[in-house]
């Protein structure tokens, strides 16, 4: 049991630390205001990082990663959270389909722009009457020569407006047990008969989009696994949906809280001992959610893959999140509500997605319930 | 960084789960049937009592080891005063006690308690009023510190005519002490450093002492709701007791996590972070306990509020691992004065 870094790790860090305080975008905020900005800034600087060697750390030397344990990754998150630095792209997860499913030429032609940044995902599983109940998807493709033939609707498809390929959950089996007949495809967004619209969520922002299929043609080849392969393929995705990625999550939520503090100390609030306890709590909360996932991290470097007790640090971290934005929102009740910190609104209203996006809480619960606990259905 | 159990650990943990069904009680009926001077014996024998005993300064074990050797002995609720043991062992090697008073503790021939204040949050001074005796069974002294001293000066009280009380836990009485005669200083101050890593080790005992029964106990409940059949069904199948189960493992596995880290803290950082560690993991276990104990009486129905059930067991021996070295109220408040210490040297 041993939770410090070794020699490599820790200079690794500090090598990520003086790369970053050289190269990552200063400003970013001001100089990239509109969300059009903000995508064009994601993929430059995922080049950047690229072109640094930070990106794809535990992914093959073979496929243009760098071959190494999680624990980089987390460092990298860790001081990329450190240094507020823009996010980069948050669904190279994605990319586990086809590394672990996919054929040795779409793994060639897939993975290594990925990582470069040339090719961005988006996840098109979710539809209107597939939400918690995802094996229940309607989308239909049709065998058509050495074409599928692709129609229905995708929902909750995040970043998909500037995407440039989806991977896609499809019903090519009517007749087969609903997580049996469902297979998985990969579509570049900007083709015929697709439609991306944005979904505003309750900040206002268009955080997310649904997608339209009319009659898209999708070659046979970008088929990812057998078909029928489609489920267990998005379940092994979905688990690697955390892990590494949450390090940097942590860092930022502990920035913010700090901010929090600040805030309070100039307000004469800091004395509070309700304040006090409620902030102490709040940093406790993301300390242990911390300390799991590294855990986590830990048994994925000594060889065990993500399961389902994923979803304890996935409910610690909504927690975390929840448990910052309210306490934000708490002490800066006033000002949000008459319209003077905007800002804090936005913040306690997109914490609520984070029970919802990526499996709600309570599907969380279910997936403890069952495949953890062993408790019947 | 590998923060998973080495295999050695890991067999650690398993000789003592081995060890610890041998003790496993499971209603208040069978607390009288542990023979539990011959458990203490096999704990000498197995090495336990002595696992703090330094070879060169260094402990033969590290604070996480031994909580991975009392976790399962708690999980069997068995009946023993093995961390008030370990701690006063770990003072007294701290305090740099003579070799044979530390022998005759690891091999089982002498016992000694320790003397906390009456809100349990920490040692007592000597001269404390309603001070309590805390794993004082078949000891014929207690620790406490000498007052005024400035420092941590261990000191060794006798325990003639302590009262027995009448508190929540049934597995580890606890006693008022008596002030009498024969107050002995033992060893040197301790260092403040030195202190707070003890301090720090406490704490990390306590929670794993919590860990260690709910963990048991959501394993059982969770085994009752699987086989309870209510509308011809098991109870377990319905969502509301699962979200419940899965409520108290979030909870647990949190709670776990954090002592780990904070038992690995103990030999492995700075006092300071070893005690901020250990702020960090009772202020999420001592809450997660409540709830938790809680709910697994809840998960049994009617049989779970009925005295003959071992659920209340549980829940009352989180009630004091809970407040055993400060409750979440204490820790909140010192993890508080510590990042305003932090922000203001900033």
């Amino acid at each position: 049991m041993d939770y410090l870094e070794n020699a490599e790790e820790a200079a690794f860090r500090m090598g990520v630390r003086a790369w970053l305080a050289e190269n990552a975008p200063k400003d970013w905020r001001a100089r990239y205001p509109t969300e059009d900005d903000l995508a064009r800034l994601h993929r430059e600087w995922q080049r950047t990082l690229y072109d640094g060697g930070y990106v794809g750390l535990s992914w093959p030397v073979d496929y243009g990663g760098r071959g190494l344990s999680a624990t980089y990754e987390a460092i990298l998150n860790d001081e990329l959270g450190k240094a507020d630095t823009p996010r980069i792209s948050f669904h190279n997860y994605l990319g586990r389909a086809i590394f672990t499913y996919g054929t040795e030429a779409q793994k060639q032609r897939f993975l290594p722009p990925m990582l470069r940044g040339e090719i961005q995902w988006c996840q098109g599983f979710s539809e209107p009457g597939a939400g918690s109940d995802l094996a229940s998807l309607r989308t239909s493709a049709v065998l058509d020569g050495d074409h599928y033939v692709v129609n229905g609707q995708k929902m909750w498809t995040s970043g998909a407006q500037h995407a440039d390929w989806c991977i896609l959950l499809v019903r090519t089996d009517r007749d087969a047990p609903k997580h049996k007949g469902i297979t998985c495809l990969l579509a570049p967004v900007n083709q015929p008969g697709i439609t991306v619209r944005p979904i505003h969520i309750s900040d206002g922002s268009p955080e997310t989009c649904e997608m339209f299929f009319d009659d898209v043609r999708v070659p046979v080849t970008q088929r990812i696994g057998d078909p029928g392969a489609g489920w267990r393929i998005a379940m092994t995705v979905l688990a690697f949906e955390r892990g590494p990625a949450d390090v940097g999550l942590i860092a930022t939520f502990q920035t913010a809280l700090a901010k929090l503090e600040t805030y309070a100390e100039e307000r004469a609030i800091d004395r509070d001992p309700q304040i006090r306890q409620a902030i102490a709590r709040t940093y406790v909360i993301g300390e242990v959610l911390r300390l799991n996932v590294v855990e986590q991290l830990s048994l994925r470097n000594a060889g065990r893959p993500p399961g389902p007790d994923g979803s304890v640090a996935r409910l610690l971290l909504t927690q975390a999140e929840q448990a910052l934005r309210s306490l934000e929102f708490r002490l800066r009740a006033a000002d949000a509500v008459s319209g003077r910190a905007p800002d804090v609104l936005a913040n306690y209203l997109r914490s609520r997605t984070i029970s919802i996006f990526g499996g709600t809480s309570e599907i969380q619960k279910n997936i403890l319930a069952g495949q953890v606990l062993g408790l019947p259905r | 960084m590998r923060a998973v159990p080495t295999p050695d650990q890991e067999m650690l943990r398993e000789t003592m789960a081995r060890f610890a069904a041998t003790l496993a009680v499971n209603s208040p009926a069978e607390l009288a049937k542990i023979d539990r001077d011959a458990a203490w014996r096999d704990l000498a024998g197995l090495g336990v009592l002595g696992m703090r005993a330094r070879d060169g300064g260094v402990p033969a074990a590290s604070a996480y080891e031994v909580t991975l050797a009392i976790e399962p002995l708690a999980g069997a609720l068995a009946p023993l005063p093995l961390t008030g043991a370990l701690l006063a062992y770990e003072l007294l090697a701290l305090a740099g006690a003579d070799a044979a008073l530390l022998a005759d503790l690891a091999e089982g021939r002498r016992r000694i308690g320790l003397l906390l204040a009456p809100d349990l949050a920490g040692l007592a001074d000597a001269d404390a009023p309603g001070a309590v005796i805390f794993d004082g069974e078949g000891a014929d002294s207690v620790l406490a510190l000498a007052p005024g001293n400035g420092g941590a000066q261990p000191v060794i009280l006798a325990v003639e005519g302590a009262a027995a009380m009448e508190g929540a836990d049934l597995t580890r009485p606890l006693a008022v002490w008596r002030p009498g005669a024969g107050a002995k200083l033992v060893g040197a101050p301790l260092a403040a450093d030195a202190f707070a890593r003890w301090a720090a080790f406490a704490v990390a005992l306590a929670c794993a002492d919590l860990v260690g029964v709910l963990r048991d106990g959501l394993a059982h409940a969770v085994d009752y709701a699987k086989t309870r059949i209510q509308y011809d069904v098991p109870i377990g199948s319905f969502q509301a007791v699962q979200h419940m189960c899965a409520d108290m493992l979030v909870r647990i596995e949190g709670a776990a996590s954090a002592t780990r880290y904070a038992a690995w803290a103990v030999d492995a950082l700075p006092a300071a972070d070893a005690l901020a560690a250990a702020h960090v993991a009772k202020s999420w276990c001592a809450p997660a306990g409540e709830a938790a104990g809680e709910m697994l009486m809840q998960v049994y129905g009617g049989i779970g509020q009925t005295w003959e059930h071992v659920a209340h067991l549980r829940a009352r021996r989180v009630m004091l691992d809970r407040l055993l070295f400060g409750d979440e109220t204490h820790h909140l408040n010192a993890i508080a004065d510590n990042r305003d210490a932090v922000r203001k040297a900033a």
